[in-house]
C-alpha cells in the first residue's frame, strides 16, 4: 500500500570509536539509559510521529540488532502493511552484489524496497543519536518549503562547529553550501544526520551518484552538494531540544549522565513522547538492607546492597554489600562484588568486577570494561583504559 | 513440551476477601510483587512448559483481567492456532438467572461445548490466584507415570487459612486416601492444580451436571472411590502462596523481600511473564534512602522507603517516609507524609505531611484512586 513517508534508518555503522562496546554489536544496539538501546530513540520517534514503515539498514555485526528488532512488536511496528524491515546488503541474480559502500549507496541498494511503498517522501535517519523529535513537524516544513531535501540542523557554538557537517544558509534557511567539518565555519548550523527527501528527487540523485565512480556515495558529502549544485531547493530545519551524538565513549557516558537530570534533557519520564524498548522479563529490583542509592537510575532485576551514586544501572545488575559505584554506567548483567570500587566507568554486558578490584578513578577519564570480561579480585583497571580479554592477557 | 495438554484457568475464588483490592477486580488480577498480577504465575508456568492453548474462565469483575491479558501477546499466546481463549460467563446456561458460578464444575458444565472442542488429550485445570513457579512438565510426566486419573499438585507447607482448601491423606501407594476440608494429622494441602484427561473431565462434568455438583474439590473428589477415580497428589516442594485475606496478602507479599523466596519464584530459566509496559528505569533522588525493599520500574523516589513493595510509576517525594507498605501502580506520596503498614491500591495519592498507619496483623487498605 502507498505510504506518504517511509523511514530508512542507517544502522550499519561499526561505531569503532566505541571499540570495546561494539566488538560484538552494531552501534545502534548498544545499551543506553538503563532500559534502552540507542536505536530505540529514532524508532520511537518514528512511531510517535506517525511513521509506520521503517527500513533498518544493517551491515556490521547485525545478529544482536536483528534479534532486538524482531518483528517490531515493542514499537508497534509489527504490522501487516509496513512495519520494521531489516535490510542487509544482498546479491542480486546474475549481478555483482556488494557491501554498502556508503550511506547513499545503502539507500541506493534498497530503491526497490522504497518503491514498494511508492512514498512521496523518504526520511533518512541514523542510529547513533539520542533525541526526541517529531518528524511529522519536519515533514510539514519540508512540504511548506517545497523542498527537494530538508536537513535537520542544530545550532552549535562556532568552536563546536568544526566537528560537524555545517550548513551555510541564506536568510530563508535555504542551504547554498554544505561543508564537512570546516576549519573556519561560516555558520553554526550543524547537520543532525536527519534528512527528508522528496523521493522522486532522491531516487534520481541516487542513480546519478551510483554512476559516478569518484563518488564516496555519502549523503553529506555527495548527495546534498549535488542537489544544491543542480539548483534543487535544500532547506535547513532548525531543531531545538536535546540531541546528543553518542559516537564516542566520552559522549556516550555524558549522555547517560544527562539522563539523570530527569526533568531536563531527554526526559524519559515524559509520557507524552514515550521511548519504547524491547524489555527483558525480569522482576522488580531489590534494595538490600545496606543499600545506599542516590541520583541514579536502576532497572528491573537488579540486586543492590552496596552504594550507587550518579549512575545508570541496567537490568539484572548486582552490586554487592560494601561495593561502591559512582558516576558509572553498568550495562545488563554486570556484577560488582563486595568491596569493589567502580568510578567514572562504563561496564559492558555481563562484565564482572571481583572482590576489592578497582575500575576507573574519580573524575575519569572514563574506563571501559568490555562485555563478559572479569576484572580479577584486587586488580585495577586504570582511568581511561579499554579493558578487554586481550588487554587483560597483555597486562599479565 | 506439553503440546498435548490444554490449560484451563479459573479466575475467581468464592470465599476470598481482599476487601477493596478484590471488590473491583477478580482475585486473579489482584496486583502482586511490584509488577505482576496473580494470574501471571500459573499462566507463565503453562507457557514456559509449552502449553500454547489456554482457556481463561472469567466470572465477575474481569475488566482488569481483560486489560491485563489483552490478546495474550506478552505470553506469546496471540496465535493463529490456539493461544489465549477468554471464556466469559455469558456462556453459562444459568446466566439468565444472574447466578454466578460457585465452583469449577458449575463453570465447566456451562462450558461443555468448549470442552468438547479441545484438541488436546489432557487438561491442566488450575486456579489462577496461586503464586508459585512450578514445572508443569514434571507434574504431567508423573501423572502419566503414576497411572492416575487425576493428579493434584499439593504442598505440605500450608498456604491457607484452612477454610479455603482441600487436604488429602495418603495411601501407601501414594494415591489419595481421604479428602478433607480441614487439615488433620499428616496430610497434603491441594494447590488446586489438576491434571486429567479431557475424556475423564467430560465424564465428570456430565456426572456433576446430572447431580447438581458444583465443586470439583469438595463434591466430586470425595466421591473418588465410588467413581473409581485414582487421585494422586503431586508433592510440590517450592514456595507457594495464596491470599484469602488482606493479612495473608500483606504477609506473603513481604515474603518477596527474602532472597530464597525470590530465587524460587523468579527463575530466569522459567520466567514469570507479565504485561509489558514501556516504563523508564526508577530514578532515585539525591536524598533518597531505600533499604530492604522491592522497587519496580518507572518510580521517582526522593524520600525514605523501608521494608516495602513498590509497584510501577510510584512517586515518593522528599521527606516522605514509607515503611512496611505495599504501594501499587501510580501511587503518589507527597512531601513529609508518613506511611506504615498500609496497602495503597492503584493511583492512591497521599497529601503532604499526612500520617497513615496500620499494623502488621491488620494492614489498612486504601481503595483505588483514594485521595488523602
Amino acid at each position: 500500500m502507498k505510504k506518504e513517508c517511509v523511514a530508512m534508518l542507517l544502522a550499519g555503522g561499526q561505531g569503532s570509536r566505541l571499540y570495546a562496546l561494539t566488538r560484538s554489536v552494531a552501534k545502534p544496539a548498544v545499551p543506553f539509559g538503563s532500559k534502552y538501546r540507542i536505536i530505540d530513540f529514532p524508532l520511537s520517534n518514528c512511531v510517535n510521529s506517525g511513521i509506520d514503515t521503517v527500513g533498518v539498514l544493517t551491515q556490521y555485526r547485525p545478529m544482536e540488532l536483528n534479534a532486538y528488532l524482531g518483528n517490531g512488536q515493542p514499537w508497534d511496528l509489527d504490522k501487516s502493511d509496513g512495519g520494521v524491515h531489516v535490510l542487509p546488503p544482498y546479491l542480486g541474480a546474475g549481478e555483482q552484489g556488494s557491501w554498502y559502500k556508503g550511506t547513499a549507496n545503502a539507500i541506493y541498494q534498497n530503491i526497490d524496497f522504497i518503491d514498494m511503498y511508492d512514498p512521496e517522501y523518504v526520511l533518512i535517519l541514523s542510529g547513533d543519536h539520542i533525541y526526541k523529535m517529531d518528524y511529522d513537524k519536519m515533514l510539514d516544513y519540508h512540504k511548506r518549503q517545497h523542498a527537494a531535501a530538508t536537513i535537520s540542523v542544530l545550532e552549535v557554538t562556532l568552536e563546536e562547529a568544526s566537528r560537524f557537517g555545517i550548513m551555510n544558509v541564506d536568510e530563508n534557511d535555504v542551504i547554498y553550501e554544505f561543508e564537512e567539518k570546516p576549519k573556519e565555519p561560516k555558520s553554526n548550523l550543524a547537520s543532525m544526520g536527519i534528512y527528508i527527501f522528496t523521493w522522486s528527487k532522491l531516487r534520481q540523485a541516487l542513480i546519478e551518484d551510483e554512476n559516478d565512480p569518484t563518488s564516496k556515495n555519502d549523503f553529506g558529502g555527495n548527495i546534498i552538494p549535488n542537489l544544491i549544485a543542480k539548483g534543487e531547493t535544500c532547506v535547513a530545519y532548525r531543531f531545538r531540544g536535546y540531541w546528543k551524538d553518542v559516537g564516542t565513549i566520552a559522549s556516550l557516558w555524558d549522555a547517560n549522565m544527562d539522563l539523570l537530570d530527569i526533568n531536563s534533557g531527554i526526559q524519559v519520564f515524559d509520557k507524552s513522547w514515550p521511548i519504547f524498548a524491547r524489555t527483558n522479563i525480569c522482576p522488580p529490583h531489590v534494595c538490600g538492607p545496606d543499600a545506599v542509592i542516590s541520583h541514579s537510575l536502576v532497572a528491573g532485576g537488579c540486586d543492590i546492597d552496596g552504594t550507587v551514586d550518579h549512575s545508570v544501572i541496567f537490568e539484572n545488575v548486582t552490586v554487592e554489600h560494601g561495593a561502591v559505584v559512582r558516576y558509572s554506567v553498568l550495562m545488563p548483567g554486570t556484577v560488582i562484588k563486595a568491596g569493589a570500587r567502580v568510578e567514572y566507568a562504563i561496564l559492558a554486558e555481563n562484565a564482572v568486577v571481583e572482590k576489592n578490584a578497582v575500575v576507573g578513578e574519580d573524575k575519569g577519564p572514563i574506563a571501559v570494561v568490555a562485555g563478559g570480561v572479569v576484572v580479577d579480585a584486587g586488580s585495577q583497571v586504570p582511568a581511561g583504559a579499554m579493558y578487554t580479554e586481550e588487554s587483560k592477557g597483555g597486562e599479565a | 513440551m506439553l503440546n498435548n495438554v490444554h490449560g484451563i484457568l479459573m479466575t475467581n475464588q468464592p470465599g476470598y476477601n481482599l476487601k477493596d483490592l478484590s471488590s473491583i477486580r477478580s482475585i486473579s488480577s489482584v496486583p502482586y510483587g511490584g509488577r505482576y498480577r496473580l494470574v501471571d504465575f500459573i499462566l507463565s508456568n503453562m507457557v514456559d512448559d509449552g502449553i500454547t492453548d489456554i482457556g481463561v474462565v472469567l466470572q465477575q469483575g474481569y475488566q482488569s483481567l481483560l486489560d491485563h491479558l489483552g490478546s495474550g501477546k506478552d505470553w506469546d499466546l496471540a496465535r493463529r492456532q490456539g493461544g489465549l481463549r477468554l471464556l466469559p460467563p455469558f456462556s453459562m446456561p444459568s446466566s439468565n438467572s444472574q447466578r454466578i458460578y460457585q465452583g469449577k464444575m458449575e463453570a465447566l458444565i456451562g462450558l461443555k461445548d468448549y470442552l468438547s472442542e479441545i484438541k488436546q488429550e489432557y487438561l491442566i485445570v488450575a486456579d489462577a490466584d496461586i503464586v508459585l513457579n512450578i514445572s508443569l512438565e514434571d507434574v504431567f510426566e508423573k501423572h502419566i507415570a503414576s497411572g492416575a486419573d487425576v493428579s493434584v499438585v499439593c504442598s505440605r507447607k500450608f498456604t491457607d487459612s484452612p477454610d479455603y482448601a482441600t487436604y488429602f491423606t495418603l495411601k501407601e501407594d501414594g494415591s489419595a486416601d481421604e479428602v478433607l476440608t480441614r487439615p488433620e494429622g499428616d496430610c497434603y494441602e491441594s494447590l488446586s492444580i489438576y491434571v486429567l484427561s479431557k475424556s475423564k473431565m467430560i465424564e465428570l462434568v456430565d456426572y456433576s451436571a446430572a447431580r447438581g455438583l458444583n465443586s470439583f474439590s469438595r463434591q466430586v473428589l470425595p466421591l473418588k472411590d465410588k467413581l473409581e477415580l485414582k487421585v494422586v497428589p503431586y508433592l510440590f516442594e517450592g514456595y507457594a502462596a495464596r491470599f484469602p485475606t488482606v493479612a495473608d496478602y500483606f504477609e506473603k507479599s513481604m515474603d518477596l523481600l527474602k532472597k530464597d523466596v525470590r530465587d524460587d519464584l523468579f527463575n530466569p530459566a522459567h520466567p514469570i511473564r507479565s504485561k509489558d509496559r514501556s516504563d523508564p528505569a526508577t530514578y532515585y533522588g539525591s536524598e533518597s534512602k531505600v533499604v530492604s525493599s522491592m522497587i519496580s520500574d518507572g518510580c521517582v523516589i526522593e524520600g525514605t522507603v523501608e521494608n516495602s513493595i513498590i509497584f510501577r510509576n510510584v512517586k515518593i517525594a522528599k521527606g516522605a517516609v514509607v515503611k512496611n507498605c505495599i504501594l501499587m501502580k501510580d501511587v503518589e506520596v507527597d512531601a513529609g507524609a508518613s506511611l506504615n503498614c498500609v496497602i495503597c491500591d492503584k493511583s492512591v495519592s497521599i497529601g503532604a505531611n499526612r500520617t497513615l498507619s496500620g499494623c502488621e496483623t491488620y494492614p489498612i487498605v486504601y481503595a483505588k484512586g483514594t485521595r488523602i
